[in-house]
């Protein structure tokens, strides 16, 4: 992943934005898509351990769709970063029924390495 | 194939196995529901998004049919109902699935906590092959309630909710 340079597969996008925020945008219902997410769930997780951060920023204000099986690559990188000793801040729309309900349940799994940001429409 | 006049619109799509499948669902599903509410239209494309997997994950062939199955929605003044039918490959199957309706579908049982305890064996087990996660985010998320029928070798899942037309 290379800062600011978008990766597009299908109707997913994401942008590693700097070292510690990642951004995610489109939907995700495909396997390929899926298989992309995975891939880059774990770069970013490595990122952070390589560069020691204390905290993650995951921006999904724009994530509008995904299936379970991406639900289930949340909880693994959730189960990384607290094995790890970093915090996942997931910035998230709470218009988006998803976004509402599936990552106050997600918190629950390790409230001291997750943190959930309500902010509304992200960036275009 | 058009209905009789009064009667609730039914549009039926093929689960073929391609990988465009689900997508192909889901635009089914959006013509379906374009009258409908924002909050409902969303509700019905993670409704079929996970019952299209489904269908693709444990359809079975049948005879000379290549499809895994078929996904139906139907908007009624006040309700939409979405069947999946497809042919499984072994009663083990069914009655899984047949079990996993029944323990979501219980009256006064708490769906955000069967959600959460799922959510917590796949934190705690990785290595869990199958999510299993679909019919519980189309009730906890989608608002449906969930029936399934076992006949024979077929396996039929139904999801039904009120529906608000947008004016």
């Amino acid at each position: 992943m290379i800062v600011g340079e978008p990766i597009v597969v299908e109707s997913l996008e994401v942008r590693l934005v700097n070292a510690d925020r990642l951004a995610l945008k489109g939907s995700i219902s495909t396997p390929t898509a899926l298989a992309e997410l995975k891939r880059l769930f774990a770069l970013a997780h490595e990122l952070a351990v390589t560069t020691r951060v204390t905290q993650f920023t995951v921006d999904v204000r724009q994530l509008g769709f995904v299936n379970s099986s991406s639900i289930r690559a949340f909880v693994d990188w959730i189960s990384r970063a607290a094995h790890s000793g970093y915090k996942l801040a997931f910035t998230t729309n709470p218009a988006v029924t998803w976004h509402r309900l599936s990552f106050s349940v997600l918190k629950t799994l390790a409230p001291d390495s997750v943190e959930i940001v309500e902010q509304g429409d992200g960036p275009s | 194939m058009i209905p009789p006049s009064g009667s609730p619109a039914e549009h039926t799509v093929r689960i073929a196995r391609r990988h465009s499948a689900v997508e192909d669902a889901r635009r089914v599903a959006e013509l379906a529901t374009r009258e409908c509410s924002a909050e409902c239209r969303e509700a019905v494309s993670l409704a079929v998004c996970e019952l299209s997997e489904n269908v693709l994950k444990y359809g079975k062939e049948s005879g000379s049919d290549p499809d895994a199955g078929t996904i139906s929605v139907t908007v009624d003044d006040d309700a939409i109902r979405i069947r999946a039918i497809n042919q499984v490959g072994s009663v083990e199957d069914a009655r899984k699935v047949f079990d996993l309706v029944s323990r979501i579908s219980v009256q006064g049982g708490d769906i955000r906590d069967l959600y959460r305890s799922r959510l917590l064996e796949l934190f705690s087990n990785p290595t869990l092959e199958r999510a299993q996660l679909g019919l519980m985010r189309t009730v906890f998320e989608g608002g449906f309630r969930l029936s399934c029928y076992v006949r024979g070798a077929e396996l039929e899942i139904v999801a039904e909710r009120a529906c608000r037309i947008d004016a």
